[in-house]
This record gives C-alpha cells, sequence and structure tokens, in this order.
C-alpha cells in the first residue's frame, strides 16, 4: 500500500535536458554554421569542462583528491599520437583506441597510490604525473623532448577535419556530462554519494568502498584521457611539458571550487567562468593567475560550495536533478 | 670509484632535501594536513634572502640568521590565518586552500623578482672542497649535511624531551583529548607550522647558495620533501632524515646513469617502496 511515489524529475530538469541536447546537436552542425575559430573554442571548452567534470566526480563524490589529473590527459593523447602519427591508424579511431591506455594506467597507480592518507594521496597523483613527462621526454618512440606533430591530418581536407572535431567535442560532453548524470541518477549515484558523506557508514550499508573508488578512478582517468586526445587532435602538435601539464589540475580544480563541488551545473558555470576569463584576462599573465589562485583559496575557506552552492539556496531548480524526493500520491489517507 | 662517489655526492644532496623534509613530516605528524606551499616557501624565503644579500649587503650567515625568524613568522601567520581554518578530517579543504596560495604565490613571486634564476653569494665556500681519500667533499654540502643532521636531532629531541614536545605529540594522537588537559591546539599547530617554515629558512638558504632558485621552482621541492617523507616512514624525524638520504642517493646515481634520469631514478625509487613498504623503510607498523 505505497502511499508515495520517488521522483527525480522536475520542470527545471526537463527544460535543462531539451536545452542540453539542442546544444549538442547544435555542436554537431557546428561545420556548417560556425566560422573555425568558433568551433575551436568550443572544441576547448568542452576540453575543460570534461576535465573538470572528471575531478569533480572524483574529489567531490568519490572523495579521491587527485593534483595529478594531467598523467592520463597526456598518456591518452600521446597513444592518439602514435597510434595515428607511427602506426598510421585513422586518427578518428585513434582517439577511441588511445582510451585504452588510461584505463590501464589508472590501475597500477590508484593500486600504489591508495595507501596513502587524503593528502598524501594528491601529491602522490602528482609525482606520478612529474615521472611520466619525465619519462616521455626520455623516450625515443616519443621523439623524446622536442614532442611529435600529427602531420597525417594533412590528408583530410578542412572541413572534415572540422566534422571531426564537432562530432568528438559533442561526444566528449555527452560521455562525461551525460554519462555522470545517468550514473548519479542509477544506484551506483547513490552509492557514491552515501560514500562521500561518510565511507565508514557507507561501507556499513553494504557499499564497497574500495571496489567504488577503484572504479570511479579508472572512469575519470578515461573521461580526462578522453579529453586530452581531442584537445591535442585540434592542436596537432604534442610536447611532454604540454601534454603533462600541471595547469589541467590547476583549470579542473578551480573550475569546481569556483562553479561549486558536487554539482553537474557548477562544472558548466565554472568552465566557462574560467574560459572567458582565461580569454579575457590571460594576457595579463602572472597576475591573472594570482587572482585565480586566490579565488580558489577563498572558495575552499568560505563558500565550499561555489557558486552553484549559493545559488541553489536561493532557487530551488536543478539543471540535472539527482535528488531523489518522496512526493504523497493525492485521493489517499497518510 | 666512480659510484662511491655517487652515493657520497647524493648523501651530501639528502642534507638539503632533509631540511625540506623535517617540516613536511612535523606538519603531517602533528595536524595530518599538507601544505602545498611548502616548496614555494623555499623559493620565497631565499629570494628574500638574495634580496637582502644585494640590498642591504648582508653576507650568507647573516642571511641565515634573517631568514629563519622570517620563515616562522610567515609560518605563524600562515597557520593562524589560513589552515586553522581548515585543519581536519576531510582532507579536501586544507589541500585545495594551500593549493590556490601556490599559484597565487609562484605568480607573485614572479611579478616581484621576474622568471630569472637567481642565487646567493657565499664569498667563496661554494668552490672550498676538502679530500677525504680519494673523493673530493665540497665544503658547503658538508655544512649542509652537518646543519640538517643537528636540526634533525634538535627537532627529535625537543618532540621527546620538553613540555612543548609532550603538547605536540599530545595534539598529534588525540586532538580533543589534548585539548581537555589544557592543550590549545590552536596555539600547538601555529607553533609547529611556525618551525616548520622556519627550517625551511635553513632551506631556502643552503638552496640559494648551492644552485639556484626561480619563482617557479617550488613543486619540484614540495615534491622532493613528500618523496622523502614517504620513503622514510610518515610522521616520523628520523624517517624523514633518512628518506631525504636514499632520494639524494637515488638521484645522484641516476644522474651518472644518464642525466636525463637523475629526478625520474627518485621518483622510481618512491613508486618502489610504495609497492614495496608502504609504511615507509623506517616505520616498524603498518
Amino acid at each position: 500500500m505505497s502511499n508515495y511515489r520517488v521522483a527525480r524529475m522536475t520542470l527545471s530538469g526537463r527544460v535543462a535536458l531539451i536545452i542540453f541536447a539542442a546544444a549538442l546537436l547544435g555542436i554537431c552542425a557546428m561545420p556548417w554554421w560556425a566560422s573555425q575559430g568558433l568551433i575551436r573554442d568550443v572544441v576547448t571548452l568542452a576540453c575543460y569542462i570534461a576535465v573538470a567534470q572528471m575531478w569533480n566526480m572524483l574529489a567531490g563524490y568519490g572523495g579521491v583528491v587527485s593534483v595529478g589529473q594531467q598523467s592520463f590527459v597526456g598518456v591518452a593523447a600521446y597513444a592518439m599520437f602514435v597510434l595515428a602519427q607511427t602506426f598510421g591508424v585513422n586518427p578518428f579511431l585513434a582517439v577511441f583506441l588511445s582510451l585504452i591506455a588510461p584505463a590501464i594506467l589508472a590501475v597500477p597507480i590508484y593500486g600504489l597510490l591508495h595507501r596513502l592518507e587524503g593528502a598524501y594521496f594528491a601529491i602522490g597523483t602528482w609525482v606520478v604525473a612529474e615521472a611520466l613527462r619525465l619519462i616521455a621526454t626520455n623516450m625515443p618512440m616519443l621523439n623524446g623532448g622536442a614532442g611529435m606533430s600529427l602531420r597525417v591530418m594533412t590528408q583530410f581536407s578542412a572541413h572534415e577535419r572540422a566534422v571531426a572535431s564537432s562530432l568528438l567535442a559533442a561526444a566528449l560532453l555527452l560521455v562525461t556530462l551525460g554519462g555522470s548524470y545517468l550514473l548519479l541518477r542509477s544506484r551506483y549515484g547513490i552509492a557514491l554519494t552515501a560514500m562521500r558523506d561518510n565511507p565508514i557508514a557507507a561501507a556499513s550499508q553494504g557499499v564497497d568502498v574500495g571496489r567504488l573508488k577503484l572504479l570511479i578512478f579508472i572512469a575519470t582517468a578515461v573521461g580526462t584521457g578522453f579529453a586530452g586526445a581531442v584537445y591535442f587532435m585540434a592542436q596537432l602538435r604534442i610536447t611532454p611539458p604540454s601534454a603533462f601539464d600541471a595547469n589541467w589540475a590547476n583549470l579542473a580544480i578551480f573550475i569546481v571550487m569556483v562553479g561549486g563541488i558536487g554539482s553537474l551545473e557548477g562544472v558548466i558555470i565554472g568552465a566557462v567562468i574560467y574560459f572567458f576569463a582565461d580569454r579575457w584576462f590571460g594576457e595579463y599573465g602572472a597576475s591573472y593567475l594570482i587572482v585565480l589562485g586566490l579565488l580558489t583559496l577563498t572558495c575552499a575557506l568560505y563558500f565550499r560550495g561555489g557558486i552553484w552552492g549559493m545559488w541553489s539556496k536561493w532557487v530551488e531548480a536543478p539543471w540535472f536533478p539527482t535528488r531523489r524526493r518522496l512526493i504523497r500520491l493525492e485521493g489517499e489517507k497518510a | 670509484m666512480h659510484w662511491i662517489d655517487g652515493i657520497v655526492q647524493g648523501v651530501l644532496l639528502g642534507g638539503l632535501y632533509a631540511q625540506y623534509a623535517l617540516g613536511m613530516a612535523l606538519m603531517f605528524g602533528v595536524m595530518k594536513i599538507v601544505n602545498v606551499t611548502h616548496g614555494d616557501l623555499v623559493v620565497l624565503l631565499a629570494l628574500i634572502g638574495i634580496s637582502l644579500a644585494n640590498v642591504a649587503g648582508l653576507g650568507p650567515w647573516a642571511v641565515l640568521a634573517t631568514l629563519v625568524p622570517i620563515g616562522a613568522a610567515l609560518g605563524w601567520l600562515l597557520q593562524r590565518a589560513l589552515l586553522n581554518r581548515v585543519v581536519g578530517d576531510d582532507p579536501l579543504p586544507s589541500l585545495i586552500a594551500t593549493f590556490g596560495l601556490s599559484i597565487a604565490l609562484q605568480n607573485a613571486m614572479l611579478v616581484i623578482w621576474s622568471a630569472d634564476t637567481r642565487s646567493l653569494s657565499g664569498g667563496g665556500i661554494q668552490q672550498a672542497s676538502i679530500a677525504l681519500g680519494p673523493i673530493f667533499v665540497g665544503v658547503l654540502p658538508l655544512i649542509v649535511l652537518i646543519c640538517a643532521t643537528v636540526l634533525t636531532g634538535g627537532l627529535d629531541a625537543v618532540m621527546r624531551y620538553t613540555r612543548f614536545g609532550r603538547s605536540l605529540r599530545a595534539a598529534s594522537a588525540d586532538v580533543e583529548a589534548a585539548a581537555m588537559v589544557g592543550v590549545n591546539p590552536r596555539n600547538v599547530y601555529a607553533a609547529a607550522t611556525a618551525i616548520a617554515v622556519g627550517i625551511l629558512g635553513f632551506a631556502a638558504t643552503f638552496q640559494a647558495m648551492r644552485s639556484t632558485v626561480a619563482p617557479a621552482d617550488g613543486p619540484f621541492q614540495l615534491i622532493y620533501a613528500f618523496e622523502a617523507v614517504i620513503i622514510g616512514g610518515l610522521g616520523s624525524i628520523w624517517g624523514a632524515f633518512a628518506g631525504a638520504m636514499i632520494l639524494g642517493i637515488s638521484q645522484a646515481i641516476g644522474f651518472r646513469i644518464s642525466p636525463g634520469f637523475g629526478i625520474l631514478a627518485g621518483h622510481l625509487v618512491f613508486l618502489a617502496v610504495l609497492a614495496i613498504r608502504p609504511q615507509g623503510i623506517f616505520q616498524r607498523k603498518a
């Protein structure tokens, strides 16, 4: 005799879903309406959103803090370059094949580092990223410190490349944002949220905390690697310092902390802010980065929920509702 | 002889790393937090020291005597203004807060001192060396190693035998119980960070004398300190010292195998220790 039903979808969620789908279709159709410059900007923004959302899943839901996600950016991007440039695999196929590399690498990294406590785990991921950068610098197969160019791309016309970039950007957003949304709505989402709030209590409720953390680490490694492969395919050039650039961790952390940790909406807001800040103030170099650093610090100290956290205190209209609400059915006595 | 020389130079390099690592071991032992600005503070202090030497004409030992109290004051301020707000079970806030501060600090130093590499003149001591049998040992690295040993022994003795050391260990073991018996955690934490950053005053002076510093160097110093602490075993003072020696030797031998392999050899030894003995080499229990 259930007098209640569980609701997750809200009106704002439905509207947002339609906008999200329309935006993805618009991105797919970019070669027919957008300029080359705009396509490149959208690809870059999609990579920022993807890397930040993967960090958000890891830190905001998985409770695993990493400052070395550039490991996966670099490894997937290099795998794509080697497959396409050295072995002649079709570059667009190579993007997807290259995702095997971060998946395989994530297992030993997690296996080694999970022995370290919270904050030390994070610094450990940084050491791994540094080690990978140095290994890439010393590897003749990757042309060492001089880096590689994706010369095979010249076999495609500009229009073909634009179509591929647009489709890849749309796929990247669909997998990282859409995938996270579906995951958070599923029973794994409940397990993740429980684990974030209290790992011991979650374990006592039957959540296999260790296994779930490993799985989320691998999944976010693949998502981060996907962004890396797409980003460096658009760049056409890769060097060890750019592939394993600590700035990937910086931007992910800035976007998530300022936008709002533990929410998909916050990542989109933060990524858009970062994208335009970088565009407008990037020329100020050091002074701009001082402000960025201090903003991250301020959010960690005083505004733990970021912009989305403050906004949702006033307006209850989630774009990606994951919360379950109990609704009493009409016409029956409670 | 080539390899013995490598080991000796590695131990001497380890003396410098020990000075980075001591403060980190102390802070993690007492508060369970990692201060991401650890390496940036070394660079900041070194740059302040170099400017003092240039502007006020201070000699290297006067610079050292000035940087240690400046470091202690910076550490106290850092803990009071920032870290005391984020100490707790959740590692995220302290990590992210100091991560943001680290980016701001690096770029602020870039604005003030530009990206140039600088060093501190030691008045001829950098070139001096003595012969130990067939191996030549630099006088400055030897002073650094002796200084690191004395600092480690001194810090260990303070932790073991003084009233202050007892309050540090009490706050480390159970902060609420310590508060009940009259230890003010905020004061203890501020003192611990003041000591940690004060020791970095030594590291900064010697780093600037031995080689060069530039505003972007901080993350490397942070990573070396971290590797030394983990190799030695968490929260143990002499462990951090020994970890620094192992890291120094790994890098020195790596550099002799191939110049591109030195730093990487240190990282690989760190990862190997994690794989084989995750509790650290000098820690008995897991």
